[in-house]
């Protein structure tokens, strides 16, 4: 279980730092560090980043689960997919 | 009657003195908090030499604070300049500097972003709520004063006395420039009070209305919010840039709050529409619906009108230089059968014409550029005399008195009823969630890029966001970079907004039988990467 969540969260990384990270102008980016109030997740990039979590983890992730609380950092990304992916 | 902006509080103050005028991030600001502050911060500009006409640089993100700086600028007889608090600090700069800015109003986190400036004075406002910038150390400027926020205390409650004329400025908002240098669009007392006026007159905000504020404050449908709020006696709801990305967050604070009266760009109702689960909020107050800055897709349209039966639903249009300037009343019962909705036509004391290129006005179903002529057009741009030339023209029609018009760049058709109807652009601006964008700015952060030898960009029509910014490449011989990385350097310099979704890095550009890049080439090619 602990790799799978490790190459969870490299995926996840990879995804915030290539797709997402790049229009915001942030480089470096931790695990906990705030992706909203940064500019890193905006309103177009949060569906973008939905979209992969869906297709990468074979997950449905319901708009009402698209919070702050979901989405505010790496970590929080990753507990929603480990969540769903149970 | 009021013929300064501040003066729209001075009513509204004496007759509810303790009704909330602005909420934001779980705080409020009561009309007599509102005009207390706001006059302490015209003393405080003052004492600290600022002057009549001086700009000062509001520099943070959406707060109670906002519109206590706005109106605080006004009774100092200066110039407020919203600077995006999420563009790049290159850009913030930039802006900063053209207009001299000669105070800023803003964080410790973003007061560390900024260059070096000639400035008489900064106000900080308390942190934000997590280090946003990725900054906490506050920045030591030795020579330049930092008053905290809570200093205001300690200055008189009377504003100066007032000195300013309605045609001076008010405030300075920024737009994409084509050649990569955002441009100052000037807008005097007498621009935004022309437009409100008619807000006043057409929408009869009063104040039992709650007023939700989802533009950005350097986006000037936030005039409306903010303005007609104060007019009214009403309560404005700002709703900071965090909220935006969560639909439903979004939906609950339009219920929550009670909001009567919306306006953004259509974009952000069809985000609403398509994720923020509308049908389980009681939305029952919401009375009004505005919506500008770009073409509202008919399919979403439909939909939003079904979905709030109650709601009265306009289509305003008007570029930054003159405010909204046509309306159109959504006429539910023809919904199903248009396929375009019309611009309209013009506001009060605003006169719109679709002049051809000799300057004769164009007949019912013909098409021409769009002009606006009126107290709400824009003196100009700011520190570019060349630039205001062009976009600020001699009515050409008799009798040719001098006239002012303001070329819009956009194509209309009248229709026989005398409403216009958008057909698109002269030149190569863009909208992208309501935003407007040339593509020429865009292309100027990729050359800056010392491997890009050619680069062009392309928008790709979207139903959700407008339009969709693709970009294509060709690097020096010898040179090699990646997408990615191009993004980042575009952050770096343009807002996020204008950062291509996607890089396309090519061997060479195609080109037209002249020689020229060939930009619908490329279209085409964009589209179908979408497709693919």
């Amino acid at each position: 279980m602990l790799s799978m969540d490790r190459d969870a969260r490299a995926a996840i990384r990879e995804f915030v730092l290539d797709r997402l990270a790049p229009t915001s102008g942030r480089a470096d980016i931790g695990d906990e560090d705030d992706l909203i109030d940064s500019g890193v997740i905006d309103s177009l990039g949060i569906f973008q980043l939905v979209a992969f979590l869906e297709e990468r983890f074979g997950i449905a992730i319901g708009d009402e689960e698209i919070t702050p609380e979901n989405f505010g950092s790496v970590m929080a990304i990753e507990r929603l997919v480990a969540a769903r992916s149970r | 009657m009021a013929y300064l902006l501040q003066q729209l509080l001075t009513e509204s103050v004496h007759r509810h003195p303790d009704k909330p005028a602005v909420r934001a991030r779980g705080r409020s600001l009561t009309y007599g908090e509102l005009d207390l502050r706001s006059s302490q911060l015209a003393r405080l500009l003052r004492d600290r030499g600022i002057e009549r006409g001086d700009r000062v640089g509001l520099f943070f993100p959406k707060a109670v604070e906002s519109v206590v700086a706005m109106l605080g600028v006004l009774k100092a007889g200066a110039v407020y300049v919203p600077l995006d608090p999420h563009a790049p600090a290159r850009r913030v700069a930039a802006i900063a500097e053209d207009c001299g800015v000669r105070a800023v109003v803003t964080t410790a986190e973003r007061l560390a972003t900024l260059p070096p400036l000639e400035l008489a004075c900064v106000l900080l406002v308390s942190g934000e709520p997590r280090g946003a910038g990725g900054v906490t150390q506050i920045p030591q400027i030795p020579q330049i004063p930092q008053i905290p926020w809570s200093a205001l205390e300690t200055f008189p409650a009377a504003a100066p006395p007032e000195s300013a004329i309605e045609s001076d400025l008010a405030y300075i908002l920024y737009t994409s420039g084509s050649t990569g240098q955002p441009k100052g669009v000037m807008l005097t007392h007498r621009n935004a009070l022309t437009f409100v006026d008619w807000c006043a007159a057409t929408f009869r905000v009063g104040p039992d209305d709650r007023l939700s504020n989802h533009a950005p404050l350097h986006f000037d449908l936030s005039v409306f919010d903010v303005y007609n709020t104060l007019a009214a006696g009403a309560t404005v709801s700002l709703i900071h840039e965090e909220i935006t990305v969560f639909p439903q967050r979004l939906a609950a604070l339009m219920e929550d709050h009670g909001i009567t009266v919306w306006y953004s760009v259509p974009s952000a109702l069809v985000y609403l529409l398509l994720h923020g689960d509308l049908a389980a909020r009681d939305l029952d107050r919401l009375r009004l619906i505005l919506f500008a800055g770009e073409v509202f897709p008919m399919k979403y349209l439909r939909q939003l009108a079904d979905l709030l039966p109650r709601a009265e639903l306009y289509n305003l249009y008007g570029p930054t230089e003159t405010n909204v300037c046509t309306y159109h009343r959504v006429d539910r019962w023809k919904l199903a059968g248009q396929n375009r909705l019309p611009i309209g036509r013009a506001c009060a004391n605003t006169e719109v014409v679709a002049l051809d290129a000799d300057g004769r006005p164009v007949p019912a179903g013909g098409t021409g550029e769009l002009f606006v002529r009126g107290p709400s057009v824009t003196p100009g741009y700011w520190g570019d005399p060349e630039k205001s030339g062009r976009a600020l023209v001699d009515d050409p029609r008799p009798p040719r008195r001098g006239d002012r018009l303001y070329r819009t760049g956009d194509l209309v058709t009248p229709d026989e009823h005398g409403e216009y109807l958008f057909l698109g652009r002269r030149d190569s601006q863009v909208k992208s969630r309501g935003y407007r964008i040339e593509l020429g700015d865009v292309e100027a952060a990729l050359y800056a890029h010392p491997a890009v030898a050619e680069a062009a960009v392309v928008a790709v029509p979207d139903d959700d966001v407008g339009s969709r910014l693709r970009a294509f490449v060709a690097l020096r011989a010898g040179e090699t970079v990646t997408a990615g990385a191009l993004q980042a350097h575009c952050a770096g310099r343009v807002p996020r907004y204008m950062v291509p979704e996607r890089i396309e890095v090519r061997t060479e550009l195609p080109r037209t039988s002249t020689g020229k890049t060939d930009r619908t080439r490329l279209a085409a090619d964009a589209r179908l990467m979408e497709a693919a």
